[in-house]
């Protein structure tokens, strides 16, 4: 009997089938690579932090007060006697100077490091760091969610992930066994693209929500449990939601593109290139992006980057964010809007292998 | 009431600007279906145009009186095994099968059965847990056969069938095609080793540069080319007299005495003639052990159609 | 008939010269290249930003059309190594847009369709087959780089006079040296992605996130671990270093143009270890 609850099972059968080839293919490695990729950074940011933490931390510790005291101008000696022996003590002199050599001293007050250089045994510079830094690793964080995430990896994931779909199979010359099954060209579709959103959301958001974890893996205990306390899980809900909801959209994007044009490359150069320039349009065309409304939804807005010249800076001019619920069905209906029209385009489809 | 018929009517198909079959209408009774033509004929766009795989630019199809635009319930009585040579990645050929069934709507149970049921008919299933990419030529043949027989289906559409099958195999496979023609189905195969379509075939479909030539049962083709002399094979004691008597007569064009003296071959451009003629032969006294039709099979219709009938 | 007995004997004729066999293939590849229509597209897109350059230069160099701006204004105007590296930067885009839309046919194809053993029964190598396909990219990209930009080069030596070329003709050199040295490279990407994946379609994909995915995964490094040396991973900042050193403009901060110059060329190794891992048909011994 074939009534819309059995095209429902049809559909998740679809996508039981599709599943295994999109989560253990070979060629979906680099989508995992992607996704992974910045956890990696931030797990050796972490081992880096734990291990100088550890090394640092079985000195002595000099109390920050002690720090604190050290003024440029002192001496080597008065230095030393204010603050106790230094962790880190070298000396050099450079090849082609003749000037009296250099010294490097660094301090450790249990949070802090502090550098001292020393010429002609006098303190010149001094600065002061945290070891780690959660406000800047959270902003460094929100940086690589919504540049790297957001613009590169669920962008080109999707992109090969969903382009697979139905030009993948075209070009491995297996669409046509979808299509000799007693199916619906509409429900084949949703089988597909639900195989496609299943893999990566599961990719994308458990990358992003692994790479938060890293995060906040090497912080200091108690301003992990203040940022817990401070709605930090909705903070993490939200950087899950928004890569969920960028899968959705571009994946949309990508299957339709797959479907309608020969070569999506083009379609894909073209929304790379309009996501890229996205800041820099009127407000009422920002809003004709995925971008814009998955950037809404993100809880710390992105640190511009140093290096974006003063003409761009002054060119970007970001809308207003949507609100998260405009954003959120503004993404569904814009992906319901171009699922629209790849059904159109899959019931159109025919198999002509030659041409691929 | 649905016609137990693939009917197509006017049906053009054009790739760009290539012609894949041209102002086509045909009506496919039951039984086994040859479509014979020369390699871009258009036989695999025909196929792929009742399967729904491929959409008329012009005219209509129906399969059984539904719409190959309808593949939800076509495809529930139609089986393709088509020429594409690829398998899903890393299926084995019990996968292969099986992944399929379940969209039916048969439970699992239901499909594992189905699916080595169709295996062992194409005898498969000592490979069915093999990968398909591991197959030789002849058993993804047989493995795309499987697929396309496994929910048992009114319409069977085989692109290039027998294929890559050793004789024993084919055999078997022939039989299958029987058995399903003498349930009332379809079967629609293609094939460009003309003799075994002329073996199995209940009916030919001659197509040439997009155009249906000829249809029908291959005798009835035959009858309707008139000015295409028919070859007959007859073998008697008197061969060289027999021969004089039937040189005399209009309708004999040539006439080819074997090198025994006991046989001869003759061409006529009027079969009815020459049986009338042999019939007063005979009964004049010549004995005639046998007369056989020497080119009543579709190597000689396609080679007289498809050859410009020389 | 004993047909084995026949035996194969190569062909002992004379042989048309190497460079003639070689020009073979990028001269059928050239004409279907342009009978593409988006390539011509990008192709014409992108020398409107030299042509824009040129009316620069005509403006900077009538200092009747800007006298009594102020001298801000007048420095914009000033053509500088600075004003060169602007124009490259920008050409740099279309080269690898180019190359994403082009290049992956030239392989892909051959791979996917067992071709490669046609090239290679002819008298033709690995390596001259890389540089044949390689020829029709340097072909196909020299149009939108070094050209304009030795014309342009050569529109502001005309117009400045011979004591401007005397003191600037290494912006020449470094407009032709370092727009080789980009194009080269961004072959390489294309072919390399080509012959990896053997889909036209996803190595063009392939072509566009290696340039982009690589300056995103440095910028992350340098952000992530307060380093400097992640930059060295983006290809598109390390031409832009070295292309600031050849034509002596202001160098950015961060490692080194050397620095970078290694990244690209150990990047580059990379590449013609995968081209020649994944080229390999049968082979004509000589």
């Amino acid at each position: 009997m074939i009534n819309n609850s059995f095209r429902l099972r049809q559909v998740w059968m679809i996508a039981r089938l599709q599943l295994r080839r999109v989560f253990f293919a070979r060629r979906s490695l680099w989508v995992y690579l992607l996704a992974f990729f910045p956890a990696i950074i931030f797990i050796g940011h972490g081992i880096e932090v734990k291990i100088k933490r550890e090394r640092w931390g079985g000195h002595a510790v000099t109390t920050p007060a002690k720090l604190d005291s050290v003024r440029e101008g002192d001496t080597e000696e008065e230095v030393i006697a204010k603050a106790g022996t230094p962790i880190t003590d070298q000396r050099f002199r450079r090849r082609d100077e003749e000037e009296p050599e250099r010294r490097y001293m660094r301090y450790y007050d249990g949070t802090r490091q502090v550098n001292l250089w020393f010429r002609s045994g006098l303190l010149v510079q001094k600065s002061t760091s945290n070891l780690i830094d959660f406000e800047e690793d959270r902003q460094v964080y929100a940086g690589v969610f919504q540049y790297f995430y957001l613009r590169l990896a669920i962008f080109f994931g999707c992109l090969g992930i969903f382009m697979n779909l139905f030009r993948g199979e075209m070009m491995d010359k297996t669409l046509h066994f979808w299509m000799l099954t007693p199916v619906r060209r509409e429900v084949l579709l949703a089988g597909k693209y639900l195989a496609g959103l299943i893999a990566a959301v599961v990719i994308f958001t458990g990358g992003a929500l692994f790479c938060f974890a890293a995060m906040l893996w090497p912080q200091e205990t108690a301003e992990v449990q203040a940022f817990w306390r401070d709605g930090g899980a909705s903070h993490a809900f939200w950087y899950a939601a928004a890569a969920a909801l960028a899968s959705l959209g571009y994946g949309s994007v990508f299957l339709a593109a797959g479907l309608l044009v020969r070569n999506p490359i083009i379609p894909a150069a073209v929304l790379l290139l309009w996501e890229g320039i996205n800041g820099f349009l009127p407000a009422v065309l920002q809003k004709l992006s995925v971008l814009y409304y998955v950037q809404s939804l993100c809880p710390v807005p992105a640190p511009m980057d140093s290096d974006t010249p003063a003409l761009a800076r002054m060119l970007l001019a970001p809308a207003e964010p949507a609100p998260a619920a405009t954003a959120v069905l503004g993404l569904l209906a814009v992906t319901a809007l171009v699922l629209w029209f790849a059904s159109r385009a899959v019931t159109r489809l025919e198999i002509n292998y030659s041409t691929d | 009431m649905i016609t137990p018929e693939i009917r197509l009517d006017e049906v053009s198909k054009f790739y760009g600007e290539v012609l894949g079959v041209n102002r086509v209408t045909l009506r496919i009774p039951p039984g086994i279906t040859s479509l014979v033509g020369p390699n871009g004929s258009g036989k695999t766009t025909l196929m792929n145009l009742i399967t729904g795989l491929v959409h008329p630019d012009r005219g209509t199809i129906e399969v059984r009186g539904i719409s190959p635009r309808n593949p939800e319930q076509l495809m529930r009585f139609t089986g393709y095994a088509t020429q594409y040579d690829a398998a899903p990645r890393g299926a084995t050929g019990y996968e292969f099968v099986s992944a399929g069934l379940l969209l039916y709507g048969y439970s699992s149970e239901e499909a594992r059965r189905m699916a080595w049921k169709a295996l062992e008919r194409v005898s498969l299933t000592d490979a069915a847990n093999r990968k398909v990419a591991a197959y030789s030529k002849g058993m993804r043949q047989r493995v795309r056969l499987a697929q396309a027989i496994a929910h048992d289906p009114e319409v069977l559409v085989l692109d290039e069938p027998l294929n890559g099958l050793d004789p024993l195999v084919r055999a078997e496979t022939i039989a299958l095609f029987r058995e399903f023609a003498n349930r009332g189905r379809h079967v629609v195969l293609s094939s460009h080793v003309l003799q075994e379509v002329d073996v199995i075939s209940d009916q030919v479909i001659l197509i040439a540069n997009g155009m249906i030539i000829a249809e029908g049962q291959i005798r009835g083709v035959r009858d309707e080319m008139h000015e295409h002399p028919s070859q007959f094979l007859i073998r008697c004691r008197d061969a060289s007299r027999i021969a004089s008597i039937l040189f005399e007569m209009d309708h004999v064009t040539e006439i080819k005495l074997h090198e025994d003296r006991l046989g001869m071959l003759v061409w006529t451009r009027s079969r009815q003639e020459f049986s009338r003629a042999l019939t007063r032969i005979a009964g004049n006294g010549s004995p005639i052990d046998s007369v056989m039709a020497a080119d009543e099979n579709v190597d000689a219709l396609y080679e007289y159609l498809i050859g410009g009938g020389r | 008939m004993a047909v084995y007995k026949r035996g194969y004997r190569r062909y002992q004729g004379h042989l048309t010269g190497y460079w003639s066999r070689l020009l073979a293939l990028p001269r059928f590849a050239w004409s279907r290249l342009m009978a593409q229509r988006l390539v011509v597209i990008v192709m014409m897109v992108s020398l409107f930003w030299p042509l824009a350059c040129g009316v620069f230069i005509y403006v900077s160099n009538h200092t009747e059309l800007w006298q009594g701006l102020d001298r801000g204004f007048t420095r914009f105007l000033e053509i500088n190594p600075r004003f060169f590296v602007i124009f490259m930067n920008f050409q740099a885009v279309f080269a690898v847009l180019l190359a994403a839309f082009a290049g992956p046919s030239l392989i892909a194809p051959d791979l996917a369709n067992n071709a490669l053993p046609l090239y290679f029964s002819r008298p033709m190598s690995r390596a001259d087959y890389v540089l044949a396909r390689m020829l029709v990219l340097l072909g196909l990209l020299s149009p939108v780089t070094w050209v304009p930009g030795v014309l342009l080069f050569g529109m502001q030596t005309g117009m400045a006079g011979w004591d401007w070329f005397q003191l600037n003709w290494k912006i020449g050199l470094g407009i032709l040296g370092g727009f080789l040295l980009w194009i080269t490279f961004v072959s390489m990407v294309a072919m390399a992605s080509s012959a990896y994946v053997k889909w036209r379609i996803v190595a063009g994909g392939l072509v566009l996130a290696f340039f982009f995915v690589l300056a995103g995964a440095g910028a992350m490094i340098d952000n992530i671990l307060r380093v400097e040396w992640g930059s060295l991973l983006n290809p598109t900042l390390a031409v832009n270093k070295i292309w600031r050193w050849l034509l002596g403009a202001e160098a950015l901060p961060g490692p080194e143009a050397y620095e970078h110059a290694i990244a690209l060329a150990v990047m580059a190794a990379g590449l013609l270890w995968v081209l020649n891992r994944k080229l390999r048909p049968v082979e004509v011994v000589s």
